[in-house]
């Protein structure tokens, strides 16, 4: 056997904002109670956390489920509602001991069985589980069982070092209620489970409202009751967190730049940025004839401006990409260099490629064909488009015709995962243990899998498929970073840059930190160690 | 005069189901789907076949567009419009929950609108090419043109965020399950003073120079020069002649601005998360909603029609010529 981890409870969180609060003032030290007003984006389609399929509902879920672990501030596993867990040493069976003092906000004991039942529902297809069952595939249902109450066997058909992980994706759901009626649609509106708060209200169009639990078996939150406004406007939700009406909210890059320095609005908003796993980047047609050659793709990358783009764009709130995996990733490789900016060196690459202006009009020519390509942009984002913009430009000097084409999201997506396109800007949110296979692997062409670029090199297969084999996280890691190496040399995508994501948080919250990829919401404690300063 | 009413009814109907299928030819014709939402959803998962082909099957995505079309007739036939694919609630539940907010909204600036916008019209008329008309020309024009996101951010700025005077957002306060009727009524109004007015000034500008210009030109006509001739007072003149003759003019107007009492206001909606129909028209539009694209275009050709088909009555009312023109 392989032990992971065996977390005693308590061994990590309970002392830590005690710790925190042994040097400060009386009123600084954490204190129970408060209402926390936080917004949410867009109206909640359903609090069923296994159909849901976006962020905003994941926040509002989070704090009424738990998954069966949770993710650390370091986005490593976490005790979730189980303690502790057991990987089998050939990686297929996955042992979990469930904390026996967990219960549903109904009273009722956490067992074995609903963990099972929740498995099940990922499972079903009618469950349209779209975001977590792609990672249960594999599992071997008929090897899948409860020992005893507390206990759950999970075996699995293929091993998978990011298997894990995913467990947090698993919101366990009480059987007893869920079980009843139709699954998709008759749970949408409502939502019991086993996490530090439970459902008070929710009013669509307007909020989710939950309150503590008096009864919840774990270290309680401090706050007592969190109001979940949906707010979609920016500019309109950056007005409420000013106004006192929202506590916390996302901001745009350009109001962020703006009023981080705005002495009226710092006396109130605490304003933060971090990184996430989140990174924007040029996908290119491997197959399409004119960007066959990684030297031409190579040459496209050297000729668009990252430090323009980080510094004239984002006023230096994000950072420039030199591969698949983000910096703050133990997957990437520090030794690979972020491409320059270097319009002669590209020139050279490309008439090395056999690209030559040969009627003077300044685009380049092969073989009596012009390098005109389309460059899909989805519509709605400004900055997409002003770095499309700029890269347009500054590719139209070294001879490429670069033609931004802005697209509605959906016939954006229709056309690209068709591979029914030559360029787009685009961005990938990373898992936080990474495994670029569906990405890169060249079986995983459209239709099959993400890979639709139709990136093809069979020593990046090989490290991808040895890679999601290793479960040692070492080797994995030499793995990673040659495969960093091979693809940053073969420039399937130009690796364009992370921008930070911007927040502001009223001053009155305390205990307000971010994790290493994950901001401030959705790892363990997060937002469960916010508390309230007393009103002035 | 009911052979003409029939008549248009019949057309009505017509216009109806052609509105329908061109919606539905359409809407399906653009590129993407709802499979491509959920795959834009996923990131980097790979979805499994068999849920892409659940979602497929649960509304009959797999099945050629004539058959889906005819699936949808059927339920529609009964009022059932299906069910959201986003958020499986029934569509008529959906749209039935925000009209009346957007109604609310729309009725109170199209009320103000017309209130100001008509008399303002008649005194431009009566002072027509003069210095103050003139002005007040520019000033609505300068109005008319004012981008409302902006003129919105503006109000906020002032009556909410500097001043607090006016709620920042949405249609009720945090407490007003707690609160007495007339302490709704009176939350209830507060939030709609901010959207009510970034709606109502651009309409007021139309209504104005639409109801000068019309003014205008019976005033011109003949009849009026008749009437000052044969010895009527100013005030008799421009009520009893000219607008009577304005009237239908108006009324065109007044069935063309009708539907949009429900058809809502994407801008003023996302400002100040007033929940309404024109957030969910555009939300469902870029999710590939087929259900309640469907729903909402059924509630809009509706209420478009009844609007011309009365606006086509009162012309008959208003104007014997066109009753007799029909009945020959």
């Amino acid at each position: 056997m392989l032990l992971l981890c065996i977390a005693c409870g308590g061994g990590e969180k309970p002392a830590a904002p005690a710790v925190k609060a042994a040097a400060v003032p009386d009123d600084d030290r954490p204190r129970d109670g408060g209402t926390l007003n936080r917004r949410l984006d867009l109206d909640v389609a359903t609090l069923n956390p296994i159909p849901s399929n976006s962020r905003h509902e994941r926040y509002v879920t989070q704090l009424i489920f738990t998954p069966l672990i949770h993710i650390d501030r370091d986005l490593r596993p976490a005790p979730g509602l189980a303690t502790s867990w057991e990987v089998s040493d050939d990686g297929l069976l996955y042992t979990f001991e469930l904390n026996p003092k967990a219960t549903f906000s109904d009273g009722k004991p956490v067992t074995a069985r609903d963990v099972l039942f929740t498995l099940d529902r990922i499972l079903d297809p009618a469950s349209e589980a779209v975001q977590t069952a792609g990672s249960f595939v594999h599992l071997d249902r008929s090897r899948t069982r409860a020992v005893g109450d507390h206990t759950v066997e999970i075996a699995f058909r293929q091993a998978n070092p990011t298997q894990l992980i995913k467990f947090n994706d698993v919101q366990v759901l009480p059987q007893h209620v869920y079980s009843k009626g139709n699954f998709r649609r008759d749970y949408n509106d409502t939502a019991l489970g086993s996490g530090p708060y439970r459902l008070v209200r929710f009013v669509r169009g307007k909020e989710v409202v939950v309150e503590r639990r008096q009864d919840y078996w774990e270290q309680k939150p401090y706050i007592q009751t969190v109001v979940f406004k949906i707010v979609q406007d920016h500019g309109t939700a950056f007005n409420a967190l000013r106004r006192g009406d929202l506590d916390e909210t996302i901001i745009t890059s350009d109001t962020w730049i703006r009023e981080s320095r705005n002495p009226e609005s710092t006396k109130t908003i605490h304003f933060e940025r971090f990184y996430t796993l989140n990174y924007n980047y040029i996908g290119w047609n491997n197959r399409h004839p004119l960007l066959r050659d990684k030297r031409v793709r190579r040459a496209l990358s050297m000729s668009i401006p990252l430090d323009a783009i980080v510094n004239d764009l984002y006023h230096g709130t994000a950072r420039a990409m030199s591969g698949p995996f983000t910096p703050d990733e133990w997957a990437y490789n520090p030794n690979v260099p972020v491409i320059r900016h270097d319009p002669e060196g590209a020139k050279k690459l490309f008439a090395e490629a056999g690209f030559v202006d040969k009627d003077g009009n300044g685009i380049l020519e092969k073989d009596g064909r012009p390098f005109k390509v389309d460059l899909i942009v989805m519509q709605g984002s400004v900055s997409a488009r002003q770095v499309a913009q700029m890269a347009q430009q500054e590719l139209r000097k070294t001879g490429v015709d670069l033609n931004v084409v802005l697209m509605d999201g959906q016939a954006a997506i229709d056309r690209i995962m068709a591979g029914n396109f030559d360029a787009a800007y685009l961005s990938w949110e990373l898992d936080p243990d990474p495994d670029p296979f569906n990405v890169f692997h060249s079986s995983q062409v459209p239709g099959v899998g993400q890979n639709f670029v139709y990136y093809n090199n069979p020593e990046a297969d090989r490290l991808l498929v040895e890679a999601r084999r290793e479960l040692d996280r070492d080797k994995r890691r030499d793995l990673y970073w040659r495969l960093h190496e091979v693809m940053a040399e073969d420039q399937p995508y130009t690796w364009l840059i992370q921008v930070s994501l911007k927040w502001g948080v009223n001053k009155r919250v305390r205990g307000v930190v971010a994790s290493r990829g994950f901001g401030y919401f959705l790892w363990s404690p997060g937002e469960r160690d916010w508390w309230i300063a007393p009103g002035k | 005069m009911i052979v003409y009413v029939i008549r248009r009814l019949l057309y009505a109907v017509l216009t109806f189901l052609g509105i329908t299928v061109a919606t539905f030819v359409l809407i399906h014709s653009v590129p993407g789907d709802p499979i491509t939402f959920f795959l834009g959803r996923a990131g980097t998962t790979t979805i499994p076949p068999e849920t892409l082909a659940a979602i497929r099957a649960e509304f009959h995505l797999d099945e050629p567009l004539p058959r889906q079309y005819l699936h949808w007739v059927r339920g529609a036939a009964t009022f059932d419009f299906g069910i959201s694919i986003i958020d499986r609630r029934p569509v008529r539940e959906r749209i039935l929950e925000k009209l009346p907010n957007t109604f609310q909204l729309n009725f109170l600036a199209f009320a103000i609108a017309a209130l100001l916008g008509i008399p303002i019209g008649l005194w431009s008329a009566t002072r027509s090419g003069r210095l103050t008309e003139r002005a007040s020309a520019v000033g609505f024009f300068l109005l008319y043109s004012l981008p409302s996101f902006w003129v919105a951010l503006l109000l906020m700025q002032f009556f909410s965020v500097r001043y607090d005077i006016f709620p920042l957002l949405g249609m009720t306060s945090d407490d007003y399950t707690e609160l007495g009727t007339a302490g709704k009524l009176a939350d209830r109004l507060r939030h709609l003073v901010l959207p009510v007015a970034t709606m109502t000034y651009a309409q007021l500008a139309i209504f104005a120079r639409f109801s000068k210009a019309t003014l205008t030109e019976v005033i011109r006509q003949d009849f009026i020069t008749a009437a000052r001739a044969k010895g009527a007072g100013p005030a008799t003149v421009l009520w009893h002649h000219a607008f009577r003759n304005a009237l239908i003019p108006m009324i065109t107007l007044l069935g063309i601005t009708v539907p949009h009492l429900i058809s809502g206001s994407v801008i003023v909606e996302q400002i100040f998360q007033w929940d309404g129909v024109g957030l969910l028209y555009i939300q469902s539009v870029l999710s590939r909603d087929y259900p309640t694209v469907m729903g909402l275009t059924v509630v809009t050709a509706v209420v478009t029609l009844l609007a011309s088909l009365v606006a086509d009555i009162l012309y008959a009312f208003a104007d014997p010529r066109i009753r007799l023109g029909e009945r020959a």
